[in-house]
């Protein structure tokens, strides 16, 4: 599913499929935070700007926040992850995604996302 | 400059996820903390606690200089027996909370905080005058392994150690052919061991256990696991739960210090005026009511009033809720079952006073 994903600095992702946008967080992101406990998502309608915290996810050890990779609206947030936020360790590109935007945001707010293959690089 | 222990290299070899911890380089986790803190309360896990102090008292006046500087009643401690303690300054303020073994006449062990090893070694010098007693800081000598769960016994029994001493209680004894201290007692609230061991033998101990261990389901525990086990147990964290602000009567330790005793110790006026007419602040034990976790530094609201302060909380893996141990100003109004409200993220969210420990203890400690 990492095809055409791009990735932020602070390991969030943003994904398009069939006009849909995803996101959600890296692989890296939760194998650095470790076994996930609890999350907490906006509401549905809540605009938030790029690089502005709109959720956060908290592991055994800490509470993190978690930033929009692009500006954007909430259009629908995945329940699931949050009854059982263990679906984050086990399948975040996939499955535990976070919220679907929409997003009129210009190129400019893409400049600094890397291609999925280019971040791996990065964090490794 | 970080420190390593000398298992250092095999937690390394093992995946771990290393942090800094009060200046050691630390495993925090090897596969999961959940996972580790289900292993320790269910089957046996092994935990390199190297990072603790050890520092011998010796000398005549071993005796009168540590009853000067604990609360607790040291006269009443046998040989090979151990006591939890706290080190009080002149205000009854917490210095760090100790085990003191008692080896023989005039000499004692301490086991101490690695994040305060330095400010116990100050104090202790600067409380020796007048006493005839050495001080010595064994920790760069020593290593220790901590042996913990309800497997625990039987595993210690398959590698020849069959009469393991009692609860709060050191033996000399031998593993692989290695001597060593084995003392029964741990920071889990399961039964089990801490063992201390000269540093060159601290890796062949460390592999030796986990071989002997594989058939009851041992697992290397990191701290992480180690601060969810400690905190299910109600057991203070110094640096979280206690500091030099807080004496032992508000932290709930009173059950630790002796009412009666009659020499003279520092901070004794402030902590029996304590016990006598009450305190101010004091620690209690919280659930979480609504879906959210309260973590340390976080405030408490009773009424709409600020009331107090998370010191530790997090998820209970056993009970699948969220605890938390916590300071807040007295109240007679405020008991188990209350309820309060915790600030997360600029929300309210509600929790009820809860009894401590928040998990059964299997060890008979206190």
């Amino acid at each position: 599913m990492s095809e055409g994903m791009l990735c932020s600095k602070s390991h969030e992702y943003i994904l398009e499929q069939d006009g849909t946008h995803y996101i959600g967080l890296t692989e890296y992101a939760v194998e650095q935070l470790g076994d996930i406990v609890f999350v907490e998502l906006p509401e549905v309608g809540a605009t938030f700007s790029k690089n502005e915290s709109f959720a956060t996810v908290e592991s055994v050890k800490a509470a993190s926040e978690i930033y929009m990779p692009v500006s954007g609206t909430i259009i629908e947030i995945n329940e699931d992850i949050i009854s059982a936020p263990e679906l984050l360790n086990e399948d975040p590109l996939g499955k535990a995604w976070l919220v679907k935007i929409e997003t009129t945001a210009d190129e400019i707010e893409y400049k600094d996302l890397l291609d999925y293959s280019d971040y791996k690089e990065e964090v490794q | 400059m970080t420190k390593q222990t000398f298992l250092h290299d095999k937690h390394v070899r093992l995946g771990a996820k290393m942090v800094d911890f009060a200046g050691w380089h630390m495993p925090v986790q090897y596969s999961s903390i959940i996972e580790e803190h289900k292993t320790v309360r269910e089957n046996v896990g092994l935990f390199d606690v190297s990072h603790m102090g050890e520092v011998i008292v010796y000398g005549e006046d071993s005796l009168p200089f540590l009853n000067k500087l604990v609360p607790q009643d040291i006269n009443k401690l046998i040989d090979r027996k151990a006591i939890y303690c706290q080190m009080t300054n002149k205000d009854g303020g917490i210095i760090d909370d100790l085990i003191i073994y008692k080896i023989e006449d005039n000499k004692y062990l301490i086991i101490v905080n690695a994040s305060r090893i330095d400010e116990d070694l100050n104090w202790m010098v600067r409380n020796k005058r007048g006493f005839d007693v050495q001080i010595v800081n064994e920790s760069h000598n020593y290593s220790m392994l901590a042996v913990q769960g309800p497997k625990a016994v039987e595993l210690l029994k398959k590698m020849g150690e069959d009469e393991l001493p009692p609860f709060f209680s050191i033996k000399r004894g031998e593993l692989f052919n290695i001597n060593l201290w084995i003392s029964r007692t741990g920071y889990t609230g399961e039964d089990g061991v801490e063992i201390l061991v000269r540093n060159e033998f601290s890796e062949t101990l460390w592999d030796k256990i986990l071989e002997a261990g594989a058939e009851f389901g041992i697992k290397p525990i990191g701290l992480g696991a180690r601060d969810t086990l400690r905190l299910e147990a109600a057991l203070h964290l110094y640096g979280n739960d206690l500091d030099e602000e807080t004496t032992p009567i508000e932290a709930g330790l009173s059950w630790s210090v002796s009412k009666n005793k009659i020499d003279d110790y520092n901070g004794k006026s402030v902590i029996m005026n304590q016990i006598q007419n009450g305190v101010s602040k004091r620690l209690i034990g919280l659930k979480m009511i609504d879906r959210g976790i309260a973590r340390h530094g976080y405030e408490i609201f009773y009424n709409d009033e600020k009331i107090g302060t998370v010191t530790s909380g997090g998820i209970s893996p056993v009970r699948g809720d969220n605890i938390a141990l916590a300071y807040i100003k007295n109240n007679p109004d405020i008991t188990i079952g209350s309820e309060l409200k915790i600030k997360i993220r600029e929300k309210l969210y509600k929790a009820e006073v809860i009894k401590r420990p928040f998990v059964e203890k299997k060890n008979k400690c206190n």
